[in-house]
This record gives C-alpha cells, sequence and structure tokens, in this order.
C-alpha cells in the first residue's frame, strides 16, 4: 500500500491529540480527545471546524468552460452568477453518480470543481478525458489551495471579527465572496456539509491556511475530526458517496433520482442537450415524478429511494442493515449510527433554547423500495432481531437560522382548540376578553409596529355602521357611456361614498385615476400584476397567457415587501427563465456602505442588462425615499419599455413634499395599504397616472375589471365609509402629521443612540427619512428582546436586518412613530420613551409601568375632526347604528 | 491509560474483579473505552443467564462501531448494571466503576492477565 497523504494541518491534529485514521489515502482526523458526541453537538451550538483539504479542488477556464461544465455536470451551470455556488453531482452513461460535487464561481471567468478525496483520482480522469473536446482547460489546485469549512451558530461572527466586519457574503446559502481574514485574502463560501443554515467554507493560499486554522481556534471554533463530520451530514440527510450514490450493496448502480437532492441538482435545460447520461436521468426524473405522485405502477427506472431512517425501538441503526415491512424486505440502511441531540426548551416555538442536557437517537439513511410513504412503520434487522422504526420525513430542518434544529419522532404536537361546550358564557367571557385586550393596546401599551394605525373614532363608528353588511357591485360598461352600472339596489349612498372618496384619493395622490375597492394591500398587487400579465397578452388571447419577467424589485432580505415577491403576491403572475430555470426576478442592488439604501448606478446596469418589463420600488423596512425619478429618467434615455410601480404600503400616509411625490417622480403605478402610517381602516388602494388619451389607458381599465369582478364581489362597504373619512382627515392633517412623524423619527434615532442602542442607517440624515427606526439588538436575539419589550408595555417587530438570514435569525427590531405621533408624542417623549426601551434592552430593568404612566397621558387621537358639531354628530351616529 | 491492581484483564479488554463469596464483576478497561470513542449503547444480558469464558457476552456499541464484549468467565449473572441503559457514556467517564454484569456459580475463566502483563500488553497492542 502505498504512503498516505497529509494535509497541511496535519501537526494540528497530531498536537491537538487527534486519532488519525487512513480516509481515501489520507491520514485525517477521525476524533480529537473530546470525542465524536462532543465534537457533533460543538457544531450545532457553537462553531465547528474541519480540515476538507483532502478534498480534490479542479479550477475550470477557457472559452468552452461552461459548455464543458454543462457537459459532465447534472447541474445548470448557466444559473451560476458570479458569487454563487451550487451543488452538482458527476453523471455516467448510465445516469448513476461518478461522484458528487460542488461548484463556485468566485471569479468571472473561472469555476473550481470540489469533489471527495477517495474519487478525486477518478474524477481527474474521467473529467480530463471528457475536457478533451472542449475548448476548455483544467487545472489541479488541491495542493496550492488550503481549503477549511467553519459550520455552526458562531461561524458568522468568528468570521465576522477575522473580517474586521467587512461584508462576508450576502446571507442566503451558496453565496460567495472574497475578503480579508486577519489580513489575508481568502474566498469564503456560504456552503457546507452539516446541515447547518450559517456556515461556510474558506479557500486560502496554502502558505495561509495553518495561519487561519490557528486564529480560528483562538476565536473559539473547535476542530472536529471526520466522525461527527459524517454523524452531522447523516442527521442533515446529505448523501456520501460509497453510500447512498454510487453502487449499492449488491453493487448495481444507484439512479441518482434515489436522492431527493436531485431534483434540485439535475437540470435538462436546453443547454443541457449533451449532458453525459442525460436520457436515463430524464427517464428516471419521469419515474420519480411519478413516484411523488404515489402512482406506484412501474419502478423499474427508479425502484428504491434514500430516505431517512429513525429507529423507535432499542438499538443501533448500522450501515447494511436489511429493513422490513409487514414481514417483507423493502430495503437496507446505507448509513446509520447513534446521534447526539441536545435536549431544548420551549420546543415548537421562537423562544426554543438549547439546555446543557443531551439525548441520543438512532437515526440514519436507508435505501428502500419507491413506494415506502413518510411515517411509514417498518423493522430493522439487527443482528437477528427485528427492531421498530419509521421513516421520518427527515432528521433536522435548517430553514429557521441561526442553527439547525433536530426535528424529533415524537415531537410536540400543535395544541387543537376544542368547540365551545357552553356557548353564553363563551361569548361573554369573548366579550370581557375584548375588553381587556383593546384598554391594554389603546391605554397601557406604547404600540411603535410601523405598519400599524389607531383609526379615529369616527373612522371606527363608520366602518362598523350600515352599509358594513351589503353589497354594491358596480362596472363601468360602455354601452352607458362607461358609467358605472350598480347591480344591486339601495346603494345611493355607498355610490356617493366612492365617488367622493376616489375624487380625495386623486387630489391626495396628484394622479388621474384610483381605485379603491381592493380590501387590502397584497390584494392591490395582485390585481395589478394580474391586469398587467392580461394587457401584456392582450392581442393574442389563442395562447395561454405569457407570465411577466424580468421584474426588478427589493429583495426580502433588504426589505422587500412580500407582497412583491415571487413567494408572496408575485407568485403566480411571474415567469421562469428558461437559461437559468429560476424566478424572472431581479434584485436593487444595495449600497456596500448602507444596505437599506438602493445603489442606483449598480441598478442601471442591472436594467441594462435584464431590461425589466416591470419595476416594483417599494419596502416594508423602510429608511430611505426610493429613486424614482432617477430609474425613470434612466429607463426614459435608454427607451428601455417597462412599467414602473411603487408599493407604499408602508409610507401611504407620507405622500407629500415631506417624503416623495411618487407621481411627480415618474411611478406609473402607486399601491398601497390604508392602515398603516395612513389614516384607515385595513383596506387598499391602486392609483395610477394613465391619461384617457395614452396607450396604457387600457391598462386602467384592465385593472378595474380585475379589481372587481377579479378580486372582490363584495368590497367591504363599512370600510369603505371609514376610508373616506380618513381621506378628509388626511387631506386636512396630513402636511403637519408628516412633517412630523419624519421630524419625530429622526430624533427618536438620535435618542435611541444616545441612550446606546445601535441604530442602523445612516447617521448624517439622523437614521431614517421614514417613519421606522431600525435598533440592532445582536445577531439572532431579535424575537427573544421584542417577547422582552412586549412584556413590558412596548409592541415592536423583531426585524431581520439586510446582514442576516430571515426572521427567526433576526437580531434587529423596528421601530414606528406614526401610531403614537397621531397621540401626541413629540421629541421629549420619544426620548423618554428610548431611554425606557434601552434600560429594558440592555440592562434587562422593568418598565412595564413607566411605560403604562408614560402612555397613560396621550390616548387622546389627533389629527382627526373633533369639534363640537363633529363630536355631537358622532354620538348620534353611535347612538342610532347602536354602537 | 490507567489501570487497577484489584483486578484482572482479559487479551479482549475485559476486567474481572473478585468480590469474594465466589461472586465476580466484570466490565471493560480504559483501554477499550477509549479505543472504542464515545460508548452510545449496550446489550447486556440478563439476572439467570448463563454466560460461557470467551463467548459472547452482550455488544457494546460506539458511534463509530459495534463490539462484542467477550467474557472473561463462565456461570451465572446475577445482575445487570441498569444504570448504563439510560448512561452508557458512563464507561468512557469511568470504566473501573462502570461495571457491566455481576456473576456467580463460576464454572471457568477465559485466559486472564495480571495489570503489569496487561499494560505491557496494551503497550504492544
Amino acid at each position: 500500500m502505498s504512503e498516505l497523504k497529509r494535509t497541511l494541518f496535519y501537526e494540528r491534529h497530531v498536537e491537538a491529540g487527534a486519532t488519525m485514521v487512513d480516509f481515501g489515502g489520507w491520514e485525517m482526523p477521525i476524533q480529537y480527545p473530546d470525542g465524536i458526541v462532543t465534537e457533533h453537538l460543538a457544531t450545532r451550538s457553537g462553531c465547528g471546524l474541519f480540515d476538507v483539504s483532502h478534498m480534490g479542488r479542479f479550477r475550470i477556464t477557457g472559452n468552452d468552460a461552461k459548455a464543458f461544465l454543462q457537459h459532465v455536470l447534472t447541474s445548470n451551470v448557466s444559473a451560476l452568477d458570479l458569487n454563487q455556488a451550487q451543488y452538482a453531482i458527476i453523471p455516467n452513461e448510465n445516469g448513476g453518480a461518478i461522484d458528487d460535487a460542488y461548484l463556485y464561481r468566485f471569479v468571472e471567468d473561472a469555476y473550481i470543481l470540489v469533489v471527495n478525496a477517495a474519487n478525486a483520482e477518478k474524477d481527474w480522469a474521467h473529467l480530463s478525458r471528457e475536457i478533451k473536446a472542449f475548448d476548455a482547460q483544467m487545472e489541479n489546485k488541491s495542493e496550492a489551495v488550503a481549503l477549511l469549512s467553519l459550520q455552526g451558530p458562531k461561524s458568522k461572527q468568528i468570521l465576522s471579527d477575522m473580517a474586521e466586519g467587512a461584508f462576508l457574503t450576502e446571507p442566503v446559502k451558496n453565496a460567495l465572496g472574497t475578503v480579508k481574514l486577519c489580513g489575508k485574502t481568502v474566498h469564503i463560501a456560504k456552503t457546507g456539509y452539516t446541515g447547518e443554515p450559517v456556515g461556510y467554507e474558506i479557500f486560502a493560499l496554502r502558505e495561509d491556511g495553518v495561519f487561519i486554522w490557528d486564529e480560528l481556534v483562538k476565536r473559539g471554533a473547535k476542530p472536529i475530526g471526520l466522525g461527527a463530520r459524517d454523524t452531522l451530514r447523516m442527521e442533515a440527510g446529505l448523501p456520501l458517496y460509497g453510500h447512498e450514490l454510487g453502487l449499492d450493496k449488491d453493487g448495481n448502480e444507484i439512479p441518482i433520482f434515489a436522492i431527493s437532492l436531485a431534483r434540485f441538482a439535475v437540470s435538462f435545460a436546453e443547454e443541457k442537450k449533451g449532458m453525459i447520461g442525460r436520457a436515463p436521468l430524464e427517464r428516471q426524473f419521469a419515474a420519480s415524478s411519478r413516484i411523488l405522485n404515489r402512482d406506484f405502477s412501474d419502478l423499474r427506472k427508479l425502484p428504491r429511494r434514500v430516505r431517512p431512517i429513525a429507529l423507535t425501538g432499542r438499538g443501533v441503526l448500522r450501515a447494511g442493515f436489511p429493513v422490513y415491512k409487514e414481514g417483507k424486505e423493502i430495503g437496507y440502511v446505507t448509513s446509520g449510527t447513534m446521534i447526539p441531540r441536545y435536549v431544548v426548551e420551549n420546543q415548537g416555538s421562537l423562544l426554543e433554547t438549547f439546555t446543557d442536557q443531551k439525548a441520543m437517537r438512532s437515526i440514519g439513511l436507508a435505501l428502500l423500495d419507491s413506494d415506502i410513504l413518510t411515517d411509514d412503520a417498518v423493522e430493522v434487522d439487527i443482528r437477528g432481531s427485528k427492531i421498530s422504526a419509521v421513516v421520518p420525513a427527515w432528521h433536522l430542518r435548517g430553514d429557521a437560522p441561526p442553527y439547525a434544529r433536530p426535528i424529533v419522532v415524537d415531537g410536540p404536537e400543535e395544541p387543537k382548540e376544542k368547540p365551545s361546550a357552553d356557548l353564553p358564557a363563551s361569548a361573554l367571557n369573548l366579550l370581557k376578553k375584548a375588553a381587556d385586550n383593546h384598554a391594554w393596546r389603546q391605554e397601557q401599551c406604547i404600540n411603535l409596529i410601523p405598519s400599524e394605525m389607531t383609526a379615529s373614532r369616527a373612522v371606527r363608528l363608520l366602518s362598523g355602521s350600515d352599509p358594513s353588511f351589503r353589497y354594491a357591485e358596480h362596472k363601468r360598461t360602455a354601452s352607458f357611456y362607461d358609467h358605472e352600472v350598480f347591480y344591486y339596489q339601495g346603494t345611493k349612498f355607498i355610490d356617493e361614498v366612492e365617488r367622493a372618496l376616489v375624487a380625495e384619493l386623486v387630489k391626495y395622490f396628484h394622479c388621474t385615476e384610483v381605485e379603491a375597492r381592493v380590501i387590502s394591500g397584497q390584494m392591490s398587487n395582485v390585481t395589478v400584476f394580474s391586469a398587467l400579465m392580461d394587457y401584456k397578452n392582450r392581442l393574442d388571447r389563442k395562447h395561454t397567457p405569457k407570465r411577466l419577467g424580468y421584474i426588478l424589485n427589493n429583495h426580502i432580505i433588504k426589505g422587500g415587501h412580500l407582497s412583491a415577491q415571487p413567494m408572496g403576491a408575485l407568485h403566480d403572475y411571474v415567469a421562469v427563465d428558461p437559461t437559468t430555470e429560476r424566478s424572472a426576478v431581479v434584485n436593487f442592488p444595495v449600497l456596500r456602505e448602507n444596505l437599506f439604501k438602493i445603489d442606483v448606478e449598480e441598478t442601471k446596469k442591472v436594467i441594462e442588462r435584464y431590461r425589466p418589463e416591470f419595476i416594483i420600488f417599494g419596502k416594508s423596512m423602510v429608511l430611505h425615499k426610493e429613486p424614482v425619478r432617477e430609474i425613470r429618467q434612466f429607463v426614459d434615455e435608454m427607451k428601455i419599455p417597462t412599467t414602473i410601480m411603487y408599493d407604499m404600503a408602508h409610507v401611504l400616509g407620507l405622500v407629500g413634499p415631506h417624503f416623495q411625490m411618487p407621481f411627480e417622480e415618474g411611478a406609473e403605478i402607486v399601491t398601497g395599504s390604508t392602515h398603516k402610517t395612513f389614516f384607515g381602516p385595513q383596506r387598499g388602494v391602486i392609483a395610477v397616472n394613465y391619461k384617457e388619451d395614452e396607450l396604457k389607458y387600457d391598462l386602467w381599465k384592465t385593472i378595474q375589471t380585475r379589481a372587481f369582478p377579479g378580486a372582490v364581489s363584495n368590497h367591504h362597504l363599512g370600510t369603505v365609509v371609514g376610508l373616506l373619512m380618513a381621506a378628509y382627515e388626511m387631506n386636512a392633517f396630513g402636511d403637519e402629521y408628516q412633517k412630523n412623524v419624519i421630524a419625530n423619527a429622526k430624533s427618536f434615532a438620535r435618542s435611541l443612540k444616545a441612550a446606546g442602542l445601535d441604530v442602523a442607517g445612516d447617521p448624517a440624515i439622523s437614521y431614517t427619512e421614514t417613519h421606522q427606526v431600525i435598533v440592532k439588538t445582536g445577531y439572532g436575539t431579535g424575537p427573544e428582546v421584542a417577547e422582552r419589550l412586549e412584556e413590558n408595555n412596548v409592541i415592536v417587530n423583531y426585524q431581520a436586518t439586510p446582514e442576516e438570514e430571515g426572521f427567526t435569525a433576526s437580531g434587529a427590531l423596528r421601530l414606528g412613530v406614526s401610531e403614537m405621533t397621531r397621540f401626541g408624542f413629540g421629541e421629549k417623549e420619544f426620548e423618554q420613551l428610548a431611554n425606557l426601551i434601552a434600560d429594558c434592552v440592555l440592562r434587562n430593568k422593568p418598565i412595564a409601568s413607566e411605560v403604562a404612566k408614560l402612555r397613560a397621558g396621550y390616548t387622546t387621537l389627533g389629527y382627526c375632526f373633533s369639534d363640537e358639531a363633529v363630536n355631537n354628530a358622532l354620538d348620534a351616529l353611535g347612538t342610532t347604528s347602536g354602537m | 491509560m490507567t489501570l487497577q491492581n484489584d483486578r484482572k484483564y482479559t487479551s479482549s479488554h475485559e476486567w474481572l474483579l473478585d468480590l469474594g463469596n465466589g461472586s465476580y464483576r466484570v466490565g471493560l478497561s480504559d483501554f477499550a473505552q477509549n479505543a472504542l470513542g464515545d460508548i452510545v449503547f449496550i446489550d447486556l444480558p440478563q439476572p439467570g443467564d448463563k454466560i460461557t469464558a470467551e463467548a459472547s457476552l452482550g455488544d457494546v456499541e460506539s458511534v463509530k462501531a459495534v463490539s462484542e464484549v467477550l467474557s472473561p468467565v463462565s456461570g451465572t449473572v446475577t445482575a445487570t448494571n441498569e444504570a448504563l441503559s439510560s448512561a452508557p457514556e458512563s464507561i468512557n467517564a469511568d470504566p473501573y466503576g462502570a461495571w457491566l454484569v455481576e456473576v456467580n456459580d463460576v464454572t471457568g475463566f477465559a485466559e486472564l492477565m495480571e495489570a503489569s502483563a496487561y499494560e505491557a500488553f496494551c503497550a504492544n497492542a
């Protein structure tokens, strides 16, 4: 046997007392003295450091580099943008795997392919043969480049410290970046093999490798051996070549689609016509689709699939053990052992925390007959004894960062409410609780949720009185000179109200037309998207309509609103780009030095490249004006046909000279909800600025028909009346309100900063140009801090910043001043509040009674009509309507 | 590696401790627990079961692998260390305290070494 190879970290492993073993021809640490169980748990709760320099690293360049990779990998390399990575499988002609791999694109014109150590020579030989037909080159960089993996919830902080706070990568899986760690330039990838949502792989120069290793260890990263690397990947359900990929225990090829990742990792895009193994892979894909539809009539192309398996009886799963169901052998365990997890408190909730206690479970993966369903009870033959087991959906979930959470087979179930046994008592109880809640929210609590507002007594009374139980469908009809025709009687009052409402809103927005029947902001957007798609297809009604694309919007992580995302209201209207096989959406780039602000110059480049047919401004985490004027000017100069919409949901009540005048700046459509900074009940609104002689006036007409009969039949008439009152209030008091809201937000931000809190944004503009202030509380602490504030009578949102992975990892609070401004708070009151919040957040002091005391002096809503005549009329309306 | 002079050892790394009155305790040596790594599961005979010297007494499993425990003695099991079923890792923490079984009615022994001989044996292992 040839001598074992050693990585550049060999000395470090030996010094640390690691047990060294032969792994694929490399002398590698299987474990350090603390052992596999401790190493596994340290990665899940802290930060594990893995030497992965034994893996093969091939650099591919040349004119045909992409074409070569499209040929030898299963993934769609055209979907790989600069600074992204993707999982791929190296297929053979039979649709089996030669290896699995990860492909990285750190620079425009070179790709790095990382392959398994044990397969590196085989892969190199295969790829070297295939590359001959292409104008492309492949270099083996395995020696020159050190490769480390840093995994677990604390890995980000450790890297961030070494990078002195420099931007690492976008906070999404598979994002790449190039940074200096303690002065050494490295490539980093947000990838890993542990299932942890926060984890990185580090590509460093060989000569810098040991220095970086030492610096990571100094900061608390714990070296982890191959033993825990295996238990971590097994718990995450990730395949290992030789177990779940390659040959099965009888020496037969495992089809690539036997692993569930194949549905993401295999592409049949047009550019992959020549992919090795394409025809058998297409047959496997068809079989996989049938199986997922529970059609088990023909399993020949995919007889078995890799599934998670969890032992419920006593024992330990091991690779090779046969699995039975009702006496019939249905497959075997491909990987298995006993795996530790931390016992958690508040299991199944956002406030879940680790305890010191650990528990063990025997879990693994198994290649099982394709007709086995999730939650099927099975048995595993452990040295002659049949031990009960189950096929769970998964062992671990990584979708609630900053750490992966074990999912146990007997986890907590959602409690289900039973119907009432005593209805009169329940009715009484509901009334009492509602009264208590109203009193708490209106008299003791300080509400800083920026998307909420208390409506005036007039708005509330009108929203509940007749016609709130009525119908008033109406539609423009060409035969009647485009007049609105009502389908119901008894609608003269609401007809008059709606006409007045449109007139007030047209005046407020400085636009030509308003549709106010939509009953939410989300519905406003869906209505516009549906109308745009219909308008796009209006000249061809004989084919299935084409969806919209490209669309330019704000990414949700950068504060983009859910109602303009492909997973939100855009879902049914956005096309898939056939080249990348992803939603045809691109995002506004943001400034590196201020992630809350759109980078106009970079946006222009994105617009030139993608020529988006639809541009959606607007955010839910919003500190700045949107650059509507600059982008309008640019698309006009470049003659790019597009539609510019501004989703003003959060800032609808700020339309005006103190903030933004969207139509003056060049927006064509404004949507929004009427209850955030605006004064209304909870509804939506669509405003456009098309004139009757314009071509796009037809888009406006389509918007109306998509509103009714498209989106609503009953448009909730009570709140229409309430909204008219809110529009009167806004047009009467809006100027003063808007000026005070923005001044209060700026001074509140300054006070929070002065009180010692970490306020996000640009200090040069007092952090905000809107009603919102963002306060950073520390990575992952947002939910806990928000809950603590609620217990102390301050209601806020926890908020993920643009550097964080999502709401569960959020390390910030989103505060809004609009509602308390309406209750009379000024700079002095917000300063008092800032000091109380700092006491609670920074020093964990109880502030509930002081907050209630502060609030008690400000319970009368302002910026609404309150003279004697109005109050008398309100009393009369209350009496008449029985409210 | 630690050793205890009050007991004898097998070449398969079990120990046997004479409790007097014809009773013996069986356990795993420090060398064994260290080689196995984190012990996560143990399967032991029940009181009343007959066991035979140099034959399997049960299984001990670590994260990495399963190993048989070979009995250093032939006889009848009188007690099993039940605490190990929920805390098998105590063998790692305290190999000479965390016994596996107690045996009496002893009819024979495996080949056994004194601590010093076992130490030399391990040094060459």
